[in-house]
């Protein structure tokens, strides 16, 4: 079971969109954190994920355990979130 | 497994030319799904401004024109699937998709797939890829911020993301394999940001390597034509936008005609070789690769689909 997502995204990141649109779509609810707004969180979607790009949806899980996703990946976001 | 319904018809992509011909489809009555793989909206949706787009005077951020276009479709009753659609075949008179949704059938089907970034194909772009090379300048130029960049590309996309990335980076390398291809308008306003100090343009230089140290990128390595001087680029990130591939790799087992660089041959009713196929958009080949072609295309399409559905041309 999902505890809550955190999804990292900017102003003019069209496949931030298309994430919050699928989770969206499952009636799951997630955090922002835009990294336009707050470029001093970029440090940490960097260090979650290795990766310098948007969206990074972070998935933690009932237990604590954490799933990051780079990018719009559908391979990966659903199993992540179901 | 095959999924029973037959669909009027399916639209693999969900770029402008789709989503266009959508609105047309769904306005008459044409039952409507569109697969799509990545972005509602395509390459359109990850593009920062769109200047020549008819209507909108004074531009329009590609992500709204995207949404707009998508609300438009949706409103006439087109159904979104966010899938993959991996191969075109014939079924007696229909036509079976294969899809990551499973396998379905339709009466028609418009390829409107359209292309992605090329690579450059040179040391380190595979090993930086997300941690220092990047292809998409509105989805990772925030990034770069109070960094030093290079972009490499001289045609209408380069000259466009490194004005983007002018709102980020101190300072951008653009490196030109041979002259300029962008348009005179892009061309002013990169002269402006030359004649600011933010981006320097290296007209008729190679890249030839993209070098890290300790997980990231330090520098690029590329030759002067001219001389064949080995120059480097000191550069926290780099932007690769040396053209375009056609999205037909899921073609490949299909009986549709491609020309020679990949994209899909259509008659001038933009039907393909098969029956009941059409193409429309970047992906067609003859198409002039602009938002507004691709929804003309689209339209048009979607006309000729109605036409197809009515009955004059069910001969297969
Ligand atoms: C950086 C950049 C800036 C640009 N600026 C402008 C501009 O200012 N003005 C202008 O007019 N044009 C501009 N263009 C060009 C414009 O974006 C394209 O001409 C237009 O988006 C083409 O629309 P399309 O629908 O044919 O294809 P696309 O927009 O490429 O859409 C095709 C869609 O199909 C999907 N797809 C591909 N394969 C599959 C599959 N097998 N299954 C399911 N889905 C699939 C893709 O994910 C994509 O979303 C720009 C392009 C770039 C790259």
């Amino acid at each position: 079971m999902v505890k809550n997502i955190t999804i990292f995204t900017t102003n003019t990141c069209a496949y931030c969109a298309m994430v919050k649109k699928y989770l969206g779509a499952k009636g799951l609810p997630y955090d922002v954190v835009n990294l336009d707004e707050q470029p001093e969180r970029q440090a940490e979607a960097l260090a979650l994920s290795g990766a310098m790009t948007v969206p990074i949806t972070v998935v933690t899980k009932q237990d604590d355990t954490r799933q990051v996703v780079i990018g719009y990946n559908l391979a990966k976001l659903a199993p992540a979130v179901a | 497994m095959t999924e029973t319904k037959v669909h009027d018809v399916i639209m693999v992509g969900a770029g402008p030319a789709a989503l266009a011909a959508a609105v047309y489809t769904t306005r008459e009555d044409i039952e409507t799904l569109l697969f799509e793989r990545g972005v509602v909206g395509g390459l359109a949706a990850v593009t920062d401004m769109v200047d020549n787009y008819p209507g909108f005077p004074d531009g329009i951020e590609g992500l709204t024109l995207a949404e707009n276009l998508r609300k438009q479709a949706e409103r006439f009753g087109a159904v979104i699937e966010l899938g993959e659609v991996t191969n075109i075949a014939k079924e007696g008179k229909l036509l079976k998709l294969e899809t990551t949704s499973g396998d379905m059938l339709a009466k028609t089907v418009l390829i409107a797939t359209g292309s992605d970034y090329k690579k450059i194909g040179v040391p380190g772009e595979q090993e930086y890829y997300a941690r220092g090379v990047h292809y998409c300048a509105t989805c990772d130029g925030a990034f770069y911020r109070d960094k030093r960049l290079v972009v490499v590309g001289g045609g209408n996309s380069a000259v466009q993301e490194s004005l983007f990335l002018t709102r980020y980076a101190t300072h951008i390398d653009l490196l030109v394999r041979s002259e300029l291809r962008a348009s005179e308008v892009l061309q002013h306003d990169l002269q402006k940001m030359v004649d600011a100090g933010k981006i320097t343009v290296h007209l008729q230089t190679a890249t030839n390597e993209i070098v890290g140290e300790d997980n990231h990128v330090v520098k690029v390595v590329g030759t002067d034509n001219a001389s064949g001087k080995k120059i480097e680029f000191p550069a926290d990130g780099v932007f690769v936008f040396v053209g375009l591939k056609p999205n037909t790799e899921f073609l490949k087992n299909s009986a549709i005609e491609l020309d020679e660089i990949g994209l899909v041959k259509t008659n001038e009713d933009l039907e393909t070789n098969i029956t009941g196929v059409f193409a429309a958009g970047d992906v067609r080949s003859g198409s002039t690769m602009q938002i507004a072609t691709a929804t003309g295309e689209g339209a048009t399409a979607a006309l000729r689909i109605r036409e197809y559905l009515e009955g004059h041309k069910q001969t297969s």
